[in-house]
Formats: C-alpha cells, sequence, structure tokens
C-alpha cells in the first residue's frame, strides 16, 4: 500500500554541524541579553501574593517619585484590551480573558504593576513603595472545586470573549462521538477503565523569558525577544498596544530553549509599552522564581479512559474523558484539550465506536499554556496505561495487542476529520507509518520476550518491563503556514530567509541542508537568517512540530523555483537546452558534459545579461499533518524498600520519515525522553494552601541531571513520507509522550502496582507497593 | 542582588586579626570560606566579610591523632587527597561525591560546611559519626567534637572554625554511609552514616546518625545499643533497622514525609551496617 | 573597589563592588559567553575555570577572585588567530551535543576541568563531572559522547 521511495541525498542525511554551532561553541553574544545598549531601563514586575483578589486601590506615586525611576505601569495607565497571551494563528482558538494589568489577579504571581528605572536595584526598590489594596477572594484551588456547584468566578469580567461559560470556570469544553459507545461496550466481551492524573510541570529552559525593546532611527519599535513566535508577536503587540503592525519589528536571535513556555506573549507588551513611554531601550528578564511562578506551566490532568475489546483483541469501544487544569487563564485550553484526543485516538483505528470528552477549567492556580507533547503527553498516560491493563486481561502480549490495533499505512481514523485545533480536523489518509516495524525492533532491543514477567530480583530490587506506542503530528493542517526566501549572490551562495524559529532545535540546519540538497551546494553556500519579521517571510513559529514538514516544504519550494531561473541562466549560457541541464557540485552540467559555475551564473543574470536578481519566495500550508510514530520500551528496578525507581535501559524507535539531520533527529528524542522521564519520576509544582508555588527554584524542583539518565538507545527508521520535503516528518514532540505510559507499565510488571498519578516520587511507588501488599 | 549591603571584603592575614574583626561587627560580620551560602542568602543584614584565605588553612595531612582538614580545604582538595583513599575504607571520598558537583565542591570549603550545618548536610551526617572532632579559635585553640558544635552553637560566637580532624582508627573498625535524594544533584532526602569498632567480631562501639531527617544530623543511640556486643547478623542488622524506624524523630517538608523518611531510615541504616558488615568481614579475611 | 583579575590570560583591573558577583562583572565587561540562568548555583550556565578549576560564577563573589586567574568559554579556542577551537569544542559542535547553546559554556568549562584533572574518565566520571551544569534540550548523551571523544583526542595529542 505505502511506497518506499528511497532517494538518495547528497546533503539530507548527513549529520551536518549546526549553522549557529561554532558562535555557540565560542560563547558569541547571539543571546538577547548580550547585546549591551546605552541608555537601557531595567523593568521590574510587581507580582500578586493572592490567589484570587481584587485591587481595589493602587497608588503608584511613592515608587513614581523615587529617583531613577521613569515610569510605572498599573491598570491605571496602560490598555484595557483583552486578549490572549497565546501565541497561535489568527484568530486565535484560545479565550479573550487577559489585560496587560486588570484590576483583579487570579494567581500567585499575576501582574499587579511594573517598574522601569534606571537600575535593576531602583526597580526592587520601587515596587517595594507601590501600595496595593486587595480586596480577597475565595480561592479556587483545584479542578473540584472549581467546578463544584457552590464556587468562586475567576473570570466574571464582562469584557472577556471566547470562555465556554465563565459562570462555571469552564474555559473550553469539547464532546465527539464516532459510532456509538454505550453500545460498543455492550458489544464489548471485554472492558477496562482507567483514570489517571497529571500533575503541574515547568519547562525550565535554562534561559529564562527575556526581551529587550527599543526604538530604532526610525522611531519603530524593536522588540528583541527570546521567543518561539516572532509573527505572532508582533500581531499580538500591535494589538494590545494599538500601534500599527508595520511599526513594530520583531527579532529573535539565539534562544536558550523553550519547550512551548516562550510560545507566549508575556513580556514583550510590557517592554515596549516602557520604551514607547519612555523613548528609551527596555529590558525584561525574569528571574528563575518568577518564570517558575509567572510564566506557564503543562495542563495537569485527570484523564478517564475505558476500552471495550472483542474476544479477538480488537479494539471495539473508546471513551476518553478529559478534566484539564488551565490555571488562571485559558491560554491554549481548548486546543491542548483538543490534542489530548486527537493525537492519541487515531493510533488505534479498529475501535468503531469512541467517544471524547473534556473540559478546560480555571483555577486559582498559575497558568498552564503549551508544552511539548501538547496534551498528547497527559493523554497517552491514560491511554497506554489502559492498553496495559486490557491485554492483562485479554491475557495477550501488550505488543501483540498494540499490533491487533494500530493504525497502519494506507488507513484513516475518523477523529482526524472530527478533532482539529480549536475547530473541525481535516481528513487525511495514513501515508506513511512503520509502527510494525518500530515494534518488533524495540522489543528485539529491549530483550522483551525473555526479560518481561520475569520479575528478576537483585536484593531489594525488583526488574521489571514496559512499552507503549505513540504518534504526534507534523504541523497542524490548513492552519501552519511558512514561508522561505532565497536570494543568490555572485560567488554562487545563497540567502535562505525563514520566518521559520530555531529554539535550538537546529532547524535552521535542517531547512539550510534542504535547501543546499536542491541547489546542489555544501550546506556551508546556504547563509540562512531566521526569525525577523523585517527581512524574513512569514512563518507560525515554531511549534506543533511543524518545522521541518512545513516550513521544509516551503524552503524546497523556494529552492526549486531559485534552480529552475538558474538552470535557464546556464541554459543560455551553455545554448542547450533546459531539459539537457542538471544542477550538481555548485555547477549547471551539461548531458555533452559542458558546464557552468552557478557562480558564472549569477554574474550573467546580475551583470551580463538579461539582468535580474535570481531568487525566489514560496509558501506553504499542508493539507494533512502526517503522524510521526514511536514504540517506546522500559526496563526498571523497583526498590520495594524505599520505592525509588530506576531506569535500567530505554529504548524508542522512531518513525519520522526522512531523517534530515541523524545527530539533531536523535538529540530531539534523547532530550524529550529525558525531559519526560523527569516529568515521569520527580518534576513537580507544589502549592502551599493559598496557592503560592513552594518550590520555585531549581534547587526544589528537580529536573534530571548527567546523572540521573539511563542509558538511552534510539534507532530512527528509514522511511518515507511522500508529502513531505525530502519524505521528512516531524521528531520534536513525540519523544516526551514515551515516559509515563511506558514507566507505569513496567513498574506494573516489576511489582504488580498501578500507578496513577505523576510524579511516581519513590514515596508513592512505596506506598502504592505497600497498600497492593496487606 | 547578592548582599546589597556588603561594604567592606577583608582578607586578614592572621587569625587574631580576622577574630578582631568579627567581635568588632558583631552580627553584621561574617567569616567566609567559599562563600556559597552567604551569596545565596543575599543577607542584607552583612556588611562585612572576612576570607580566611590568606590563612594557610587548606590542607589535608594525616597526624598521629587521625586526619587534620584545615578550614579553608575545598571539598574537592578533600575528594582529590590521597590520604582518604584509604582511611575507613575510603568512605570520606565516596560521601563527598555525593554532594552538590564539582562546580560547588570547588568553592565548597570544610570549615564552612561545618559554619553552615545545613539540615541536610552529607558532610556532618557522615562527620559526626566519624566522631569528628573540630578546632575552634577565640582567642585561644581548642578542640571539640562536632556534635557538640551543634548541640550549642554559642561554641561559634564568637570564634573561627580553624579545623576538623577524622580521628584514626585501629583496624577492625569500619564506616559506611548512605544518602536518598530525589535526583543525584539534589541535596538528601534522608542520609545516615555508621562507624562500628569491633573486638573479636563483637560491636564494641557503635555510633550511627540520621540527617535530613529534616533537621540536621543526630546520633541514634537507642540503634547503636541493640547492636552493642553482639555481632552484625542479618538478625541483628535488621532488629536494628527496626529500631531506627521506630525511634528516629521524623518530619514532614516539600521533599518528604515523616512516615517516608521512617522507611528511608530503616532501609539506610540497614544498608549502611550491611555495608560495614561486608568491610569487616573482608578485612578479617 | 578596584580588583585585579586575569581573565582569559589577560591581566586587567576593575571596578567592583563588594557585593558583586563574578558572574555579573564577567559579562558587564563583555564575556557574554558566561550565562545566567538561576543565580543561585542549581543550574552551572554560568559556569567558568577559577585558578583552572570549574566554578559557578554566580557564587562567587568578585572580591573573592581578586587576584586570581579565571577562564571563560571565550578563553577555550586558541589565542592566536587560528581560530582553532578546543578539542572539547570541537567535539560539541561534531557531536550534535550543542542545541540551544545556552548551557554549553558552563558544560564545556566543566568538561575541561575534568579532563584536566582525569584525562582519561570513565562514563560515570564524565557524568559526575557535568553533574551540576543543566541541559534541558539534549538529555546529555551527546554531550557525554562529546566528552568521551574530546578525552581520546586530547590523550593522543598528549602522547606526541
Amino acid at each position: 500500500m505505502c511506497e518506499q521511495r528511497k532517494q538518495e541525498f547528497t546533503i539530507v542525511g548527513r549529520s551536518e554541524r549546526k549553522v549557529d554551532g561554532i558562535a555557540l561553541v565560542t560563547g558569541k553574544p547571539k543571546f538577547v541579553t548580550d547585546i549591551d545598549l546605552s541608555n537601557m531601563l531595567y523593568v521590574k514586575i510587581l507580582h500578586s501574593p493572592y490567589a484570587h483578589a481584587r485591587i481595589t486601590e493602587i497608588n503608584t506615586s511613592r515608587a513614581e517619585s523615587l529617583p531613577g525611576v521613569m515610569c510605572v505601569l498599573s491598570s491605571k495607565n496602560t490598555p484595557s484590551t483583552r486578549y490572549t497571551t497565546a501565541g497561535q494563528g489568527y484568530p486565535e482558538p484560545s479565550p479573550y480573558d487577559t489585560r496587560m494589568f486588570d484590576t483583579k489577579v487570579r494567581f500567585v504571581g499575576d501582574r499587579v504593576a511594573a517598574v522601569a528605572a534606571e537600575t535593576e536595584e531602583i526597580a526592587l526598590q520601587a515596587l517595594k513603595e507601590i501600595e496595593v489594596h486587595y480586596e480577597e477572594l475565595p480561592p479556587v484551588l483545584s479542578v473540584d472545586a472549581a467546578t463544584a456547584l457552590e464556587t468562586a468566578i475567576i473570570h466574571d469580567e464582562k469584557d472577556a470573549s471566547g470562555i465556554f461559560d465563565p459562570a462555571r470556570n469552564i474555559s473550553a469544553k469539547i464532546d465527539i462521538n464516532v459510532g456509538d459507545v454505550t453500545q460498543g461496550f455492550a458489544e464489548s466481551d471485554f472492558i477496562v477503565e482507567t483514570t489517571c492524573e497529571t500533575q503541574y510541570a515547568q519547562h525550565t529552559p535554562i534561559e529564562p523569558h527575556v526581551v529587550l525593546s527599543y526604538l530604532d532611527e526610525d522611531g519603530r519599535l524593536v522588540l528583541r525577544t527570546s521567543t518561539q513566535v516572532p509573527f505572532h508577536v508582533r500581531r499580538i503587540v500591535s494589538y494590545v498596544l494599538g500601534i500599527p503592525l508595520h511599526r513594530i519589528r520583531v527579532i529573535k536571535p539565539r534562544i536558550g530553549g523553550s519547550f512551548g513556555v516562550k510560545q507566549e506573549v508575556l513580556l514583550e507588551d510590557l517592554a515596549g509599552l516602557v520604551t514607547l513611554r519612555t523613548d528609551r531601550p527596555a529590558l525584561i528578564e525574569l528571574t528563575r522564581q518568577e518564570e517558575f511562578v509567572s510564566t506557564r506551566t503543562r495542563h495537569p490532568m485527570r484523564i478517564r479512559v475505558k476500552l471495550g475489546a472483542k474476544r479477538n483483541g480488537v479494539l471495539h469501544a473508546i471513551e476518553m474523558e478529559a478534566l484539564s487544569n488551565t490555571g488562571a487563564y485559558g491560554s491554549h485550553s481548548l486546543t491542548v484539550l483538543s490534542n489530548v484526543g486527537s493525537k492519541t485516538l487515531p493510533l488505534y483505528n479498529k475501535a468503531k465506536n469512541v467517544r471524547f470528552s473534556g473540559k478546560a477549567v480555571y483555577t486559582n492556580l498559575p497558568v498552564a499554556g503549551a508544552y511539548r507533547g501538547y496534551g498528547a503527553t497527559q493523554g497517552y498516560y491514560s491511554l497506554e496505561v489502559a492498553m496495559d491493563e486490557l491485554a492483562g486481561q485479554l491475557g495477550l502480549d501488550p505488543i501483540e495487542l498494540r499490533r491487533r490495533n494500530h493504525i497502519r499505512c494506507g488507513e484513516s481514523s475518523p477523529i482526524f476529520e472530527e478533532i482539529g485545533e480549536g475547530r473541525e480536523g481535516v481528513a487525511q489518509t495514513i501515508n506513511s507509518c512503520e509502527l510494525e516495524r518500530c515494534l518488533e525492533i524495540g522489543a528485539k532491543r529491549i530483550g522483551w520476550a525473555k526479560k518481561r514477567g520475569s520479575r528478576t530480583r537483585n536484593g531489594s530490587w525488583v526488574h521489571g518491563l514496559g512499552m507503549s506506542i505513540h504518534m504526534q503530528g507534523s504541523g497542524i493542517a490548513q492552519v501552519d503556514m511558512g514561508a522561505a526566501t532565497i536570494k543568490m549572490n555572485e560567488d554562487g551562495s545563497f540567502n535562505l530567509l525563514v520566518g521559520a524559529t530555531d529554539l535550538g532545535t537546529g532547524s535552521d540546519t535542517i531547512l539550510g541542508q534542504i535547501a543546499a540538497e536542491v541547489l546542489g551546494v555544501p550546506l556551508s553556500k546556504v547563509i540562512v537568517y531566521s526569525s525577523d519579521t523585517d527581512f524574513t517571510p512569514f512563518d507560525v513559529g515554531a511549534y506543533a512540530s511543524s518545522t521541518t514538514y512545513v516550513s521544509g516544504t516551503a524552503v524546497k519550494r523556494a529552492a526549486e523555483e531559485v534552480r529552475g531561473q538558474i538552470v535557464e541562466v546556464a541554459a543560455a549560457m551553455l545554448e542547450s537546452d533546459i531539459t539537457s541541464l542538471a544542477i550538481k557540485d555548485e555547477q549547471v552540467i551539461s548531458i555533452d558534459g559542458r558546464s557552468v559555475t552557478l557562480a558564472e551564473a549569477c554574474q550573467r543574470a546580475m551583470y551580463q545579461a538579461d539582468q535580474f536578481q535570481i531568487g525566489a519566495m514560496a509558501s506553504c500550508v499542508q493539507d494533512q499533518s502526517p503522524p510521526p510514530f514511536m514504540s517506546s520500551f522500559a526496563e526498571v528496578a523497583v526498590d520495594t524498600e524505599t520505592g525509588f525507581v530506576k531506569i535500567v535501559d530505554y529504548v524508542a524507535v522512531v518513525d519520522c520519515g526522512t531523517v534530515i539531520n541523524p545527530k539533531m533527529a536523535q538529540g530531539q528524542i534523547e532530550g524529550a525522553l529525558v525531559n519526560g522521564i523527569g516529568y515521569a519520576l520527580s518534576e513537580v509544582m507544589l502549592f502551599s494552601p493559598t496557592g503560592r508555588v513552594q518550590n520555585a527554584t531549581l534547587f526544589d524542583y528537580k529536573i534530571l541531571g548527567a546523572l540521573d539518565i539511563p542509558p538511552i538507545d534510539i534507532t530512527l527508521l528509514d522511511s518515507y513520507e511522500p508529502t513531505g520535503p525530502m519524505g521528512a516528518k516531524s521528531i520534536a514532540e513525540i519523544g516526551i509522550n514515551g515516559p509515563i505510559p511506558t514507566i507505569a507499565n513496567a513498574i506494573y510488571d516489576a511489582v504488580g502496582v498501578r500507578l496513577t498519578k505523576t510524579p511516581f516520587t519513590p514515596e508513592r511507588v512505596l506506598s502504592a507497593i505497600r497498600s497492593h501488599s496487606t | 542582588m547578592a548582599l546589597s549591603n556588603l561594604r567592606e571584603y577583608v582578607r586578614p592575614d592572621g587569625l587574631d586579626m580576622a577574630l578582631s574583626l568579627v567581635k568588632e561587627k558583631g552580627r553584621s560580620a561574617r567569616v567566609i570560606g567559599g562563600g556559597i551560602d552567604l551569596v545565596r542568602s543575599s543577607s542584607p543584614d552583612i556588611e562585612t566579610l572576612v576570607d580566611l584565605s590568606q590563612l594557610s588553612l587548606s590542607y589535608v595531612r594525616q597526624t598521629d591523632k587521625g586526619i587534620a582538614i584545615g578550614a579553608t580545604t575545598t571539598l574537592t582538595e578533600i575528594v582529590e587527597a590521597p590520604v582518604l583513599n584509604n582511611y575507613l575504607q575510603g568512605v570520606v571520598v565516596e560521601m563527598l561525591r555525593q554532594v552538590g558537583a564539582p562546580s560547588l565542591r570547588n568553592l565548597a570549603s570544610m570549615g564552612g560546611t561545618l559554619a553552615s550545618a545545613h539540615p541536610w548536610s552529607d558532610v556532618i551526617t557522615l562527620f559526626v559519626a566519624l566522631g569528628a572532632q573540630v578546632t575552634l579559635y577565640n582567642g585561644v585553640t581548642r578542640m571539640v567534637p562536632l556534635s557538640d558544635l551543634y548541640a550549642s552553637r554559642a561554641l561559634l560566637s564568637p570564634a573561627i572554625i580553624t579545623e576538623a580532624l577524622l580521628p584514626a582508627y585501629a583496624h577492625g573498625t569500619a564506616a559506611a554511609f548512605m544518602k536518598f535524594s530525589r535526583t543525584k544533584f539534589d541535596i538528601a532526602i534522608l542520609n545516615c552514616a555508621c562507624l562500628i569498632s569491633t573486638q573479636n567480631g563483637d560491636c564494641e562501639s557503635v555510633r550511627l546518625t540520621a540527617g535530613g531527617t529534616p533537621q540536621l544530623a543526630a546520633l541514634l543511640p537507642e540503634v547503636a545499643e541493640v547492636l552493642l556486643g553482639r555481632k552484625l547478623s542479618q538478625t541483628s542488622i535488621g532488629q536494628a533497622a527496626e529500631m531506627a524506624r521506630e525511634t528516629t524523630l521524623v518530619r514532614n517538608d516539600l521533599r518528604a514525609s515523616g512516615n517516608y523518611r521512617r522507611e528511608l531510615v530503616y532501609a539506610g541504616v540497614k544498608r549502611c551496617l550491611t555495608c560495614v558488615s561486608t568491610h569487616l568481614s573482608g578485612a578479617s579475611q | 573597589m578596584r580588583i585585579c583579575l586575569t581573565v582569559n590570560g589577560k591581566k586587567q583591573e576593575l571596578d567592583s563592588t563588594p557585593g558583586d558577583t563574578l558572574l555579573h562583572l564577567l559579562r558587564r565587561i563583555g564575556y557574554k559567553g558566561v550565562k545566567k540562568g538561576c543565580e543561585s548555583g542549581d543550574c552551572g550556565a554560568c559556569a567558568v575555570l577559577l585558578d583552572g578549576r570549574v566554578v559557578n560564577s554566580c557564587l562567587v563573589l568578585a572580591a573573592k577572585a581578586d587576584g586570581h586567574c579565571v577562564t571563560t568559554v571565550e578563553g577555550l579556542a586558541g589565542q592566536e588567530k587560528t581560530g582553532e577551537l578546543h578539542p572539547v569544542q570541537e567535539a560539541f559542535l561534531e557531536q550534535g551535543a550543542v542545541q540551544c547553546g545556552y548551557c554549553s559554556p558552563g558544560m564545556m568549562i566543566a568538561a575541561v576541568d575534568l579532563l584536566a584533572h582525569n584525562p582519561n574518565p570513565t562514563d560515570q566520571e564524565i557524568k559526575e563531572g557535568i553533574s551540576g551544569n543543566l541541559c534541558r534540550c539534549t538529555g546529555y548523551v551527546k554531550q557525554i559522547e562529546a566528552i568521551r571523544i574530546a578525552a581520546k583526542k586530547m590523550r593522543k595529542s598528549a602522547d606526541v
């Protein structure tokens, strides 16, 4: 059914060095704050100490009169426009429930006021001089409290829009039915039901949020910012501040990681307004503490999954119900919720009856947002744990159960059409899927047949094996758009200008590789410049695993057009037909062996005859979002005396289509897995009874270090996605979905205990073991 | 902003000068070893820092009383000191490799570690078990057991720690250390240590500690009592571990509940004793 | 107050205040490769060599560094204009150990200290060597590989 179009590539498929690599390893000033501007102001933010309160009075005059204070901002002197901080395509599917500074605060850490001053110390001093009177309101500190009959209303403002049901604290809701699940369960021979709960967790990029704003010599506002979405930043800042979009330029230099937390407009509006008010550059640099308290988190969720299967092990009905905590604002509330179902349920397309429903509710806790995996991570926990349970009930090997049910090439799922991103989805057929090989290879590499169920003991440690399978997407079909411009220089080099946003993922490099491949030049001849709203064409930005697939296709198209132009010029030079010409090794070569160099062709076009700039711009919006697939396996050892879980081995086998750059692709999976293992085992934000984050430091909130990582074995399968550039699909997010269910299932194999709450801290594991054995 | 009210940074070239600065300035002056805790604390009360680095207090030496470690010696210098490799089966090195990370151990000093007295301190948990002594200078020099320092912090006001001494032990003595933490680069949820001397296979003296409970390391005399005069066997070790679970004072904090810490004390004591038992049986062969 | 610091082999007299940290001082005088990630010694992004040993510059008072030698990431590559990278930098680049690059300076500095004192480290020792340097992008796999490869290369060139 599915073709394997093996293509030979020269530049694609090679682990080229990062185009920005030398600058990064030599510590060149590539990041937001690495440039010094004279006359710069430092901006500090006053955060709410209360989870839920009305600001009855705010007096900033003492702060304003402090020497060195240039500007104090609060609800009294800033635009009251409602907007969403979510950096999504326009119109955004997230509710407009946020104001620059509101007269109500909705979580500990919410913005109350801001000060711009000559020094950081003065700004901090001035924050203390701001008098704020709060009228405390009852805080809503859990999803259960939020949905209770008698509850405080978090968004009672009249001017918000896009909230599903503000009076009941429901930010977003979804309900999708395919077939009839009630009947489906009635017809099923085996039924399992599992409810799992995930925690508040933070992205913790090593570089906290930072923005530097200034006016250029023409008085236009320049925002040099650590963002995933420069074009959305420009649009949203223009909207919030009420200034024309063409008066704003957004530059994303190198940024120190993001993982979704910088798909938000959190500081740019503020820095921009300070600069406009004072005519001076302004810097906002969040501290690590602020990063934890006031930025974004993963949506904590409680997800119930019910599976019905026939005796032959084929799923007949699936019901999934998600309760998502979006925190104080509804950033990404609907779309993350949608992805819980849309990125998981198509995997098991044999089930004829499917229901997916859910709500995202407001609470007075930190705001959730986009986070690598984007709902799929949470959904796979419940789904893949339920599958493990079902396999147990059926007496089937968990791998065999997946084999009987997973989607295959040439097949589809009605879910693709039913659930989109805040709207209906797009029907699609799978054109590439190597799940069968993913399962086979993964099982072999972890030693599944031999080790699973054997419960090998080593003192108090017991070993166990677990697995799960996954899919994600490649961009948002018919929504995400990326464009690329290529222009040629007379030495045979090319400028590649892309709106796409390299977050450290290496997308500048792989987009360069795609261009170089098409243009027949080494990567060193492609000068990549990205993410500058003045100089690069539009791109939605780096999210939804879109860059390789969507922006990469735009690059390929632009390169092909440029190649066509070069060939035409060369045809005139060689006096031959374009069909007899090919581009290779920086030359246009005729079948009769004559050739011109690319440099000569460009020199002719620039200086000699029929002059024009060789160059092109191309765009891409895709009609599908081909999923990458992954099988994930782990061997764990559980200490039955202390509850500690040690990952002995981790195996992941990934089908991401053509691998453009193997080392970078491996790096995406390794990074995502380790982030996922930390999320599974140790990371959790803790709250005081009043809703304050209690562990807002990297001392107290533990992400994994080098000593914590298990041996990780990754196989990238040779596969080909016909709709992708050079056959490529995405790879950025899928890895993070694996660890939670894989480890949960492995713990079950080891000690017979189902962990239904993350993280699997030693204390939790021990308590589960103890209550299981009594 | 670290230490916003700091006005002077002094490097005295004699102990008396250092002491007189501390005496004169009272609580607004602090003695600095590596300085990690002072910078992290960002305390606005601190106006003067007294840096001891010019006092030639960086050394690890074998003396007839044991191993002497100067107050400004960094934890890295201790880890790398050859003389510690064979001291009590290398237990000090093994413990220190679990403290922080190289970037912290290169700064943290012996004196600073003992003076800061973080309740989770791995160093203190082991050193108290090993019966370490500290030398204090307050005009005169005197040596006190490390545990006394924590029993009465008055010993330090005003006084400067100049040295720690790990006592020499005869053949037939073994020690072990155990740390439980959420990730490896983290402070202990609980740590414990033990030192056992035997005579003809019977435990003659036993020192057991648990720290990060979440309080600072304390000796566990009831547990030691279980073992005195007995051989280390699966039974006696099990009984001692049970006693530790029952008698150790534990509390809840962000990292773990008190009840869970009880389980860790049990496992930790059991593992430390098993390790010591292995050392001792290895030595006797 | 005036302090004297040798940074990457260059001796400099600098203005500072008693509460100034080495991190702030270094960035202020242009060593932007020294990164700020937490200012509490928990992430390692600001790591530099102080007299040849890796330290978190956010925890070192500039006054404490007075009279001492500091090496930042900018000082790792050859001083001459050959543009030759340090073997650790070379290996980081080659192995794909750099993703966003924000932790890389501190991580490479930690690796340089490690290899100077332990030219032939085991994987466990490599992990210990960079255990105070957090990275959220790579999962450490490629960084450990890079350090292993750099060690081998450095041993080879030490032999000849």
